[in-house]
């Protein structure tokens, strides 16, 4: 699939705001299955850009407003082509216990320090537990939206596994929170990924969509019959599918704040008004099209 | 009078198995040590009570002093208890540590370097990368970041101890700006007026060029043109424990003594708000946790800090000492590879042993340290200044099983431990005779262009008798540590230091910060909006 991106971040303040710092990872990766062809950036007031790539490999725009200022638009425009991964590995579980399969999962295998969750996910353990660390996955992707409502404001950008559990509720970025949680303790290696979503209908029609940013996950999976690499396969608890060339990926990272998409502090009143617009087109033809 | 038999020093006897640093086996004084138990003798128990008084009253006027932390939390200040026997290592002694530590802060530096560019190490097989990845104080913000003169320790401060065979070992290395070195200046000067008459005999190498070392190291790392880089201290303020050394460390080196709202990033240049406008900082002491540093890096929900940070850092503006990311190399986990860490970039044989440490991610090794748990110390890894070390030996069964029930469930937080006989060391009672207590000996280095080492550091003492534990946050205290001379030529700077500026900024009023995030929230897609 082709897209064009405009990703549009205005805040307004209700007074002058100086020493306006930010970092902005919103670029499109190239990964095998996707490639960033344009990416631009716009910053008003007008500053000076730099960047570079972050420990996960995302890269990171960074700049600052000095003098004083009562806006501030982030304007960035991206142009992608993604692919169908393919048919994931299907590994048995035993190939999880493997020598190569640690190397590769490396930090994201690491405990949660998630030990205040105590108990309360253990009906969700035994529930989500498959033949093999595949189906286990294709079965979390249902579970989470089954067991938990999405809901816009019942949650906040720093909230806790322990949040969503107490509410019920949370957005796409708490379903991969608890879902990462889920996955290693089954020992599975998983991360956080960056993103957005193509999330027109199915059968196709809109060539524009007002989105926002996404989040999903990646969890290792071994080859099959335990023979091969394992391979990251993108997961959407979200959407209770795998992800696919609808999903645009940014970056990823152990959880929400090793990617988030702007993030900033500024000097002067705490109230400002935050405008997020993100839009995205199709640019090929759209017969014959799966989202 | 001979010293055996004077008051002060009278049933004064090493305990076996412990070593004594003044006193030999038979009781008789160590030969460096002779001239000063003469000394002690002729001053007496009550001038030594006296002199311990006068002590107390000067340190409380010039606020030297420490909180103790208790069960319940940190207590009231105290004066900073200086024993006044001071302690004895002689210029041979002396030399074998200084060699020793500089090899080991070297590797550490190197270990820091490596584990935030090529892990070289991790490929060699030589420390696991889910242990260094495991690390709290793993800094992934500073990830391939070279610090200016690929310094990243610039002061370190390795805890020795010396075992009952006379053997010194590390027992924990400190690379995160360890506090302290203002007691070992504040120690000599008050030894030099309250008991004058100890030193009569002796040629002491003196320390008090420390803060010239410092800002001659600093100076040397910081990225500017001219040699008059600008240094500052950064201070969280008069309210954290370690203010005073702040303070006395500005003063000494005649360099502005700072807090976060003084410091403004522009275009990835740090600068210091004067009331001439601002001025660019090349070089920053500071001692801050890195979570705290920077609001845009480490701790999401901080807002703490100076904003940008980083990004100058990143940029080689600025150097910072001790860089960020250090406490990576002085985890007690960690630790257990320093030998390891010698060997393979310096190769060289370690010239300091470590203390025999137990990692207990693996399940054999936490097997055989639960079964021995009465026998050996559990520390904690990520922690320092002696906070929740269990020492088997004196703990309760209760306590035992408590540690017991807290490895199992998070066995990679904890390391376990030989238990080391320290030394003991003559040290004053309420009545002013003499008993041995425990002590270790923190030297402090610095490392600029190279490694100097103020000749011997701070000797920490357990006042409580028999108690190992010396932390001054514990209740430990504190004695002059002589290094003698030797004919070894010195190391000390001879410029002189420049006037004292006023030790903070004039209050500037500036507005605070408030932080931007947006929450990832994108409605469901496709499937879920059709079925729901």
């Amino acid at each position: 699939m082709h897209f064009a991106i405009r990703h549009l971040t205005g805040y307004r303040y209700d007074g002058p705001v100086s020493d306006n710092l930010n970092a902005l990872r919103v670029r499109p990766a190239t990964t095998s299955t996707q490639r960033c062809d344009e990416f631009h950036v716009r910053i008003d007031p007008e500053t000076r850009v730099s960047r570079h790539i972050d420990y996960f490999g995302t890269e990171v725009l960074e700049f600052g407003v000095p003098a004083a200022h009562d806006h501030l638009t982030i304007d960035v425009r991206a142009r992608v082509v993604t692919s169908d991964p393919g048919a994931p590995p299907d590994g048995p579980w035993n190939a999880v216990a493997a020598p190569g399969y640690a190397e590769a999962a490396g930090e994201y295998l690491l405990p949660w320090h998630d030990e205040g969750l105590g108990d309360a996910l253990a009906d969700l353990e035994r529930a989500m537990r498959a033949t093999t660390p595949l189906a286990t996955l294709r079965l979390l992707c249902e579970l989470v939206p089954d067991r938990f409502e999405y809901r816009r404001g019942a949650t906040h950008t720093h909230s806790t596994v322990e949040h969503l559990l107490e509410v019920g509720a949370g957005v796409c970025q708490d379903f991969v929170h608890l879902a990462l949680v889920l996955l290693r303790r089954q020992g599975i290696a998983a991360r956080y990924v960056s993103g957005y979503l193509w999330a027109a209908p199915e059968d196709g029609g809109a060539d524009s969509l007002e989105v926002d940013t996404h989040a999903w996950l990646e969890a290792l999976v071994p080859g099959t019959d335990g023979r091969g690499e394992p391979v990251w396969v993108g997961a959407d608890p979200t959407n209770r599918r795998l992800a696919g060339e609808t999903h645009v990926k940014i970056g990823h990272g152990r959880f929400y704040a090793d990617v988030p998409p702007v993030k900033g502090v500024y000097r002067g009143p705490d109230a400002s008004d935050l405008h997020a617009a993100v839009t995205m087109s199709r640019l090929d033809p759209q017969s014959g099209a799966r989202a | 009078m001979t010293p055996e038999s004077a008051p002060i020093t009278e049933g004064y006897a090493p305990r076996a198995p412990f070593r004594d640093e003044l006193f030999a086996e038979d009781g008789t004084p160590r030969p460096p040590a002779r001239a000063l138990v003469e000394a002690l003798a002729r001053l007496g128990p009550e001038g030594l009570v006296a002199a311990g008084r006068r002590r107390d009253a000067i340190f409380l006027q010039q606020g030297i002093t420490f909180e103790t932390i208790g069960e319940e939390g940190p207590t009231r200040e105290r004066p900073f208890p200086l024993d006044l026997v001071p302690r004895i290592l002689t210029g041979a002694e002396w030399r074998t540590l200084k060699q020793g530590l500089a090899q080991r802060i070297r590797a550490l530096n190197h270990f820091v370097d490596d584990v935030y560019h090529g892990r070289e190490i991790v490929r060699e097989g030589i420390v696991p990368w889910p242990l260094i990845a495991g690390r709290s104080h793993f800094a992934r913000a500073v990830h391939g970041i070279r610090p200016p003169g690929g310094v990243y320790c610039h002061v370190a401060g390795c805890d020795l101890v010396r075992d009952a065979d006379g053997t010194w070992r590390v027992l924990e290395d400190n690379v995160r700006t360890p506090s302290g070195v203002s007691y070992v200046l504040e120690n000599r000067g008050a030894m030099a007026r309250l008991v004058p008459d100890l030193f009569s005999a002796y040629r002491v190498r003196p320390v008090d060029h420390y803060p010239q070392l410092l800002l001659a190291a600093l100076r040397s790392v910081a990225p500017s043109a001219d040699s008059e880089a600008t240094v500052v201290v950064w201070t969280p303020g008069p309210a954290n424990s370690a203010y005073v050394e702040h303070a006395v460390l500005a003063r000494q080196m005649g360099v502005e003594l700072v807090e976060a709202s003084d410091l403004v990033v522009r275009d990835e240049v740090l600068y210091m708000r004067t009331t001439a406008g601002l001025k660019r900082v090349h070089a920053v002491y500071r001692r801050l946790d890195d979570d705290f540093v920077d609001p845009l890096e480490f701790r999401p929900d901080s807002l703490l800090g100076v904003p940008g940070l980083v990004r100058a850092y990143r940029a080689g503006t600025v150097a910072i000492a001790n860089a960020f990311g250090t406490g990576v190399a002085d985890d007690k986990a960690v630790y257990h590879y320093v030998p390891e860490m010698i060997r393979y970039y310096l190769g060289e044989e370690p010239l300091l042993q470590n203390v025999a440490t137990y990692l207990l991610g693996d399940p054999e090794v936490r097997e055989h340290v639960l079964g021995r748990l009465g026998e050996l110390v559990v520390k904690p890894t990520g922690e320092s200044g002696g906070k929740g070390v269990t020492i088997g030996p004196s703990a309760s069964e209760e306590e035992l099983e408590r540690i017991a029930r807290r490895i199992e469930a998070e066995p990679e937080r904890w390391i376990a431990q030989e238990v080391v006989h320290l030394s003991t060391a003559p040290t004053a009672t309420h009545d002013g005779r003499l008993a041995p207590r425990h002590v270790d000996l923190r030297p402090f280095a610095v490392f600029g262009e190279r490694i100097d080492i103020v000749p011997g550091g701070l000797t920490r003492v357990a006042l409580r008798d028999g108690s190992m534990i010396v932390n001054s946050s514990q209740g430990g205290g504190s004695k002059d540590t002589w290094v003698l001379e030797d004919g070894e030529p010195d190391d000390r700077a001879e410029a002189r230091l420049p006037d004292p500026l006023p030790p903070a900024l004039p209050d500037l009023r500036y507005g605070g910060w408030s932080g931007q995030a947006q929450q990832q929230q994108q409605a469901a897609g496709p499937d879920a909006a059709a079925e729901a």
